[in-house]
Order: structure tokens, then sequence, then C-alpha cells
């Protein structure tokens, strides 16, 4: 007899198989191949030619600086928020999330605006108005790349740490206080050490998620000549396309990547505290007396740069008809009427888009359940193995899923390249880990009792999973569900890669408009793109209040 | 001298008083529990002294040593006194030896002396060769064990646990119980411990202080508390209690009679200021309740009941007798005895057990 979850086994070791396996599987083939057959020459010449090797090194100095930046600003954010009684914490919370919500590329623009040598707002006022030549700031540079990564990065170490700062019982600090520990001698000798693991995760992660981020690096990166290694790998697909050598760039992109991910597992396997003691009671908060304005000042500071410039500089550009100074005179709308209405390529984006969007989130979930429940409610052989192929994305780049997609796809007799179904493939293959995590979680605070009752009571295997089961997992598989939408909505790395003018999508036709110079669309479309995401998360909010709402930990932690 | 003076202490949690214009004196070497139910105040109470929170009124001093005012609180690094927490809170980045050197680090003691000292106070808490571990390869109650080495190793005057035994099994919990009050009388050091377990109070106490809304109710040596309870909460608190009602017959000071179960008198010492026809409640625990033939009856003080249920616990039988008058007393009689329910028995009061209050 069949059982269902045989069933249930075969279609999810297919769809990860098509999903994952092959195309990485094409991937290293590509890599070690030339012209049919055997050769190591691509991966000679990835790390034998001055190009790459600059490419590898910015990708290096970028996703150091990034990790090290994002811990100099969440730490102290999350140590105000769960330690102090610094003012406006909602606020200090909001802007690490908006920072996390908002699309790279956003900011890139944004800055761009306002630190181009040139036409930069900024630079102008200081050169044109000041006459402080010196004081101007050039955002095509490493720097400025640095600049606009960080407000995207943070937001993970800010996550982890305050949760980890929050996890650790009061009774360990008093403990120490009560044995004549002073409060810095507390905090070096007790509180470091017992975050320190979150905190090593939230920088490693930030470091992962930087060197990814093509849009920044393709928008601020490239005008300056500083190339990383997402930059290089899209240069490859240049008429004409150099496969070998894009696949062993790849290569070794997931291995700076999985590298990074492996220390952090290994060090959060050995050293968790996360388990720290029953009772938990709260840490009193430190009283910074009139320190809390200060502490305040560089919260504001973090919301200016990461989320009041670019927002209202966006904003700004998107509403006047020529950018620059006196830019307030002439306010129109024509740039929204044109991105929403009388340009079709991007009006078939946003669709495009919000089709891809919803049906990534939805058969990422369907997946990640299908994964999840394998792994908690049955004792099938192979069910580890599966829920740790399905983690295998994780440690890959948007721009390697894309490549390996097409080395892949481009060997099987079917004509998917260039359609909406192989970016749907590559938006599910990347993001199906946010699926697995979130149905892994929603399904483990379930216990097997609730659904053996349903048995014992006399309902069916099916009956038991849509009447108990389904309905309890709900709000998390919701959340996950979230969890993948807004990222799927925003995708460049990926898609940049495999699409086609048919198949267009939002952050596409964004980076397109960029290249073409229409800022004013750009930015009219950039805001159009925030305005659904936050849409989404008010209408999801909504509709699973009190019951769907994401955890603060848990974003971090499905997030790595 | 490491006596403890409280007086008139009040702490408020927003609307809530935790505290309130509490007094205590705590004398040095004296081993004190606080017992309440959760929310009456104690752990409060214990913080206030470790110096974790500032009074909102009152002052606790140490000797001559003024520690806490509403306006002015030496912290707990410089009180020197010892904690012990619920949750052992033994530090999981720290071995054993690391974890119980740290307050000797913080006092600079020399390296030599210091390992001198932690393998000393290891071995009176019987943990011994455990030095290189770390906590999570302990169980419980070594943790337990660590987390009282940790304090004890920097000699304090005085030592504050918060229901340091609650989170051990039954059988670990009354052998750290023993090996609490042992060390007690070894080191000299002044108890003040929390818990809301009555049994444990009474087995380690010098004197109790029950605690109920933030204030002391009772405070007293255990057989005081348990055997007199100065009023009904503390009745209840420390163990099983029938309380019941009951009219005053004559009053006479300790050889006063009341009438219960309808009219049947007995004899109880009656508090000062009650007079005859007044209806009070009688406090008597179930171990002081005798069952006798019904042969006995009419005798005085003797009160003709109903068995209604039986329960066999092995060392003792538990059950419930109704009066004339419909009142259920809970008994609890020798196992050996052989009660049916619906046989009719005689129930005798021990009535230098029982308490009585005002109705």
């Amino acid at each position: 007899m069949v059982r269902a979850e045989h069933v249930v086994m075969a279609g999810s070791v297919l769809a990860l198989a098509v999903l994952v396996v092959l195309p990485l599987a094409f991937l290293g083939w590509g890599s070690v191949t030339a012209d049919g057959r055997l050769t190591l020459e691509n991966f000679r010449d990835a790390l034998s030619s001055r190009l790459y090797v600059q490419a590898l090194r910015n990708s290096l100095i970028l996703g150091l600086a990034t990790a090290v930046l994002s811990v100099a600003i969440g730490l102290p954010l999350a140590w105000a928020v769960s330690r102090t009684n610094v003012p406006g914490k909602p606020f200090i919370h909001f802007t690490a999330v908006i920072s996390y919500l908002t699309p790279p590329f956003l900011t890139a623009i944004a800055f761009v605006n306002l630190f181009s040598p040139r036409a930069g707002l900024v630079n102008r006022f200081f050169r044109d108005v000041l006459a402080m030549p010196g004081f101007t700031f050039d955002v095509f540079s490493m720097a400025g790349l640095i600049l606009v990564t960080v407000p995207h990065t943070f937001p993970f170490v800010y996550l982890l740490a305050a949760s980890a700062l929050e996890s650790v019982d009061a009774s360990m600090e008093e403990s120490a206080q009560i044995l004549g520990a002073g409060r810095w001698r507390t905090a070096l000798a007790v509180t470091g050490p017992l975050v320190a693991p979150a905190l090593l995760s939230g920088a490693l992660v930030a470091f992962v998620n930087a060197i990814a981020l093509f849009g920044s690096q393709a928008i601020v990166g490239l005008p300056g000549r500083v190339f990383t290694l997402p930059t290089r790998i899209y240069a490859l697909f240049d008429y004409p396309p150099q496969y070998g050598l894009a696949s062993a760039l790849s290569l070794i992109f997931v291995a700076l990547t999985v590298a990074a991910l492996y220390l952090q597992r290994r060090y959060l396997a050995r050293r968790s505290y996360v388990t720290l003691g029953g009772k938990g009671s709260r840490p009193q908060l430190v009283d910074l007396g009139p320190a809390r304005w200060g502490v305040f000042g560089f919260c504001a500071a973090v919301f200016v740069v990461a989320v009041a410039a670019p927002y209202l500089t966006l904003l700004a550009v998107s509403v006047s008809r020529s950018w620059g100074l006196h830019f307030w005179e002439n306010l129109t709308l024509q740039h929204y009427r044109f991105v929403l209405l009388e340009y079709d390529v991007t009006r078939r984006a946003i669709w495009n888009s919000l089709i891809l969007a919803s049906a990534t989130a939805t058969l990422a979930v369907l997946l990640g359940s299908f994964v999840g429940w394998l792994d908690l409610r049955t004792t099938l052989r192979g069910r580890k193995l599966l829920d740790y192929v399905s983690l295998i994305p994780l440690g890959l780049p948007g721009i390697v899923v894309a490549v390996a997609l097409i080395q892949f796809w481009l060997r099987v007799p079917l004509p998917i390249y260039g359609s909406l179904l192989i970016i749907l493939l590559a938006y599910t293959g990347r993001f199906v880990p946010l699926g697995v995590r979130s149905a892994n979680a929603a399904f483990r605070q379930i216990d097997p009792s609730l659904e053996e009752t349903a048995r014992v009571t006399g309902a069916g295997w099916l009956r038991t999973f849509c009447s108990v089961t389904l309905p309890l997992a709900r709000p998390g598989l919701f959340a996950g569900w979230l969890l993948v939408f807004v990222p799927a909505l925003q995708e460049l790395s990926a898609s940049v890669l495999l699409f086609s003018s048919g198949s267009i999508t939002l952050a596409v036709a964004v980076y397109n408009l960029y290249e073409t110079g229409a800022l004013g669309p750009v930015s009219a479309l950039a805001i159009v793109t925030m305005l659904i995401i936050t849409a989404a998360l008010v209408v999801a909010t909504r509709l699973g209040r009190g019951q769907a709402g994401i955890p603060r930990g848990e974003r971090g932690a499905v997030a790595q | 001298m490491a006596g403890i003076q409280i007086e008139r202490v009040t702490k408020r949690f927003g609307a809530v008083t935790a505290v309130r214009d509490l007094s205590l004196e705590i004398g040095d070497r004296e081993f004190v529990t606080l017992l309440g139910p959760s929310g009456c105040g104690k752990t409060t109470l214990l913080r206030l002294i470790a110096g974790f929170m500032t009074p909102d009124a009152g002052s606790i001093r140490v000797g001559a040593r003024m520690l806490s005012t509403p306006t002015a609180v030496v912290p707990p690094e410089r009180r020197g006194m010892g904690m012990v927490f619920q949750n052992y809170a033994v530090w999981p980045h720290k071995t054993v030896y690391q974890n119980v050197a740290f307050g000797l680090e913080v006092r600079k003691v020399s390296r030599g002396d210091a390992q001198a000292r932690v393998v000393r106070v290891l071995e009176l808490v019987n943990l011994a060769g455990l030095e290189g571990r770390y906590p999570s390869e302990l169980s419980g109650g070594q943790q337990q064990r660590v987390a009282l080495a940790r304090s004890l190793v920097v000699e304090p005057d005085i030592l504050l646990l918060d229901e340091p035994l609650s989170n051990l099994d039954a059988k670990l919990r009354e052998r750290m119980r023993w090996e609490l009050k042992e060390l007690q009388r070894r080191t000299g050091i002044t108890f003040v411990y929390v818990t809301h377990d009555q049994s444990e109070a009474m087995a380690l106490s010098d004197r109790i202080a029950v605690m109920h809304g933030g204030e002391i109710m009772q405070l007293g040596a255990p057989r005081l508390v348990y055997t007199r309870p100065a009023n009904k909460t503390v009745a209840d608190f420390m163990g099983l209690v029938n309380l019941l009602p009951a009219q005053v017959v004559t009053f006479a000071g300790d050889d006063s009679m009341v009438a219960v179960g309808g009219e049947h008198p007995i004899a109880v010492a009656l508090p000062p200021g009650t007079v005859a026809g007044q209806t009070v409640q009688v406090a008597v625990r179930p171990e002081s309740v005798r069952l006798i033939p019904l042969s006995a009856a009419g005798t005085p003080g003797v009160v003709p009941g109903k068995i209604a249920e039986v329960t066999f616990l092995g060392n003792i039988i538990d059950c419930y007798v109704t009066l004339d008058d419909g009142t259920r007393i809970r008994a609890q009689v020798d196992s050996g005895r052989v009660l049916e329910v619906g046989q009719a028995v005689g129930v005798e009061f021990d009535s230098r057990q029982a308490s009585v209050f005002s109705a």
C-alpha cells in the first residue's frame, strides 16, 4: 500500500533535486569542463587573473568591514533597547526592522542621488553653496559601497544580540555583582562571554549577506570601478558568455560563504548557552541618567542614515522635475504616472513580481511543510538528509543560484530559459530554507499528543492534519510565507541574469531604469516597491493579528 | 557581628505594594526563613537586603553600617554578602573551578591562596574532583552545590538564599536540606532563607517569618508558629488545618468551653476579650484529631460523627468525618486502624493543639 508519507517524501525529493541538487551538480560540472573535456583551467583563470583576484579581495574587504560596522552599530542599539532606560525603544526597534525590509538597491540609488561626485545633492551643497569642496564624498568607492551596505546588515547583529541579551537571566549577572564585581567587571566576565556567540553569529550573517548583495555592488561599485565577485560573474554573461569561468567563480564565491556559515555553526554549536535556566527574570535596566540622550542621539543618527535619508531622498527625487538644490520648485507626479500607467515594462514588472513573490512564498512554505513534517512526524530513512539538503541554499548567493540554473536548464531540453518559470524556480530554490525553518518551528511547537488524541478519537490521518495540525501551525506558516514574500518581491541578484523582456521583475526594472539614467522614474518605482511591501505587511498583520506576529528573534534566526 | 536590622521598609511596584512597613531583626549567626506563598513579598525583601532594590521607605542596616535608605543604597558588590539563586545561576561558560574562584579573583586573592580556598570549599560541599567540569556536565544537585560553594568561598558574614532547593527532586531536596543546616552550624554564617515550602522552613530555621501581602504575619520558632499560629492565614499556610465553626459556651481564659458540631462542648483556650455566645473558629490540625469508639460518646469533650471518606496513605489513614450539624472534619490517624465509610465514631480534639480565631 502506498502511504501518504511515501508520496510526500517522493515529492519533496523530486522538488529538491530539481531546485537545488541538480543545478548545483551542473554548476560543479560546468566549472571543471571546457568544450566537453575535463579541465581545471577555469579555476586557474579565476585564481590567476588580476581581475578576479581583485574582485575576491574587494568582496572580502566589503564583507569584513560591513561585519565590523554592523557590530559597531547593532550591538549598542541592542544593548540600549534591552538593558537601558534609553527613550524611544519602539523607534529604535522600528529603525532596525525598516532597515532590514528596505530593498538594498533602493538605499544605493538614494545615496547616489546624495553623494554622486558631480550631481549629488550633498556634494553640490558643500561645493557650490558653501564652497567647501573638502567636505564632498564620492559614493562610487569602497567606502561608499560599505556605507550603502551596512544599513541592511546591522539589523542581523541587532536582532541576534538583542534576543541574546534578553535571554541572559538576570541572576547570572547578579551573582557576579553580589560577589563584588562592579558593572564593567560583570559585563566583561559574565554578560560578554554569554552573548558572544550570538554576536559573532550576527557578524558572520552580516558578512554573508553583504558580499551577496548584487544591487548595491552594481549600482555603487561599477561606476567607481570597485569590482566584486557578483559583479564580475555578472559581467561574464556579456556576449560571448563565459559559462565555465562564471561557474568556477561562483564556486569560489560559495566556498567563501560556506566557510563563514560553517564557522558560525561550529562556534554556536560548541558554545551555545541558549537554555539559560528556568524561571527567567529580566535584568534590571541600567539608568543612564542624562547620558541616555546621548545614546538616543546615536540611535537617531542611525535612523537618519539608514531610513530617513534614503526615503526622503527617493521621495524628493520621485516628485521633482529636475533633481538639484532647488528641486521643490517643480513638483510633479508625472514619474508615478509614467511607471504605473504609461510605461508597459514597469507595469509588467510589478505584476510579474507580485505573481512571482506570491507563488514563491506558497511553494517554499508548502515544500518546507513537507520537509518539516517528514522530519518531525515520520521515521522514514533519509528525512534528516532531506532537511539538510533543503538548507543548502543558505550558502548560495542569488547570482550563484542563477548561474547554476542556467547551467542546468541550458542542457535540459525544456525551453524554460527566459520564462517566468525559471525565475520562479530560482526564487523557490533560494528561499526554500526560510520555508523549511518556519514550518519546522511551527510543527515543532505542536505536541504530537495533540494529533494522537485526534487519531484515538477516530479521525483519520488527513482529517487530523486538516483539523488539528494545520490550524495550530497556521500562524507559524503564515509568518513563514511573509518571510519569503518580502525578499522575493525585491529579488535582484538572481533575476538580473534570468529575466527576459517578458519576465522582467520589479528590481530588474528599477536597475535597468537606473542604468538609463532616468532617476525620477527609478525613484518613483522604488517608492512603489516599498509601498507594496508595506501593504503586504499591513494586510498580513491584520489577517494574522494576535497569532501570526513574527517573534523578534525568529527573523534573525531564520535569516541565518 | 552580622545581624540585620530592617526597619519599617516599604517597597512598591507601581500600584502594588510588595513590602509594607516591615520591620525585622535578624541576629548574628541566626537562620531565619522568610516563608510565604508566591507574591507575598519574600523575594522582594531578600533582594532589598542584597541591595538589588532601593526601598521606598525605611532602612536596612547590618550592625552599625547603614546599607539601604530611600536615598542611598550601598550597591550589592560592596555589601560582602553571598547569595544563592533559585536557578543556581552557575555561569555556563566557566568551569566549576572558575565559577567558584571568581569572587576571590575580584577580591584580588593571590593565585595560590585562592586555589587552596577553592579546594577546601569544594570539599565542604562534596564536589572535590569536579573542578574542570562545565556546568552542563553536572546534575542539578551538583550545580546547586557549585552555587553554594561560590557564595561560601568568599566567607560572607551573611548568606541569602532564594528558594535554592525548589528545582531539585524530592529526595535530593531532603539531603541538601540536611547539608545546609549542617553547613550553617559549621560556618556560623547568618542565613536568610526564602521558601514557600513550610516543611523546609521548619526543618532548617531558628526562626520563621511567615509573610503575607508584604507583611510579616508571625515571627517565631518553627514549633511555635506551627502549634500556635497567630491567625488563620498562618494556620492555613503552615500545613493542613480544620477550621470548625463554634460557639463560646463559657469564657475562662485557658479553660474555656466552646460548642462544635451541634451542641457538643469541648475545652479550649480562648484569647482574652472573648465573650459567651460569640461565634468563633477552632483551628485544629488533622493529626490532632482522635477517633474513638462511639461507645465512649456522651463523655465530655467527645463529639459524635460519621465517617464519610477513607484514604489509605501507607503511613497514615486520611479520612473525613461528618458531624451532626454537617461540619466535615479531616483526621489523620494511625494506619493500623480499621475504618469504614458510614461507621459512627466519636471525635476527640487535642485541645492543647487547637487555636481559636474570631470568625
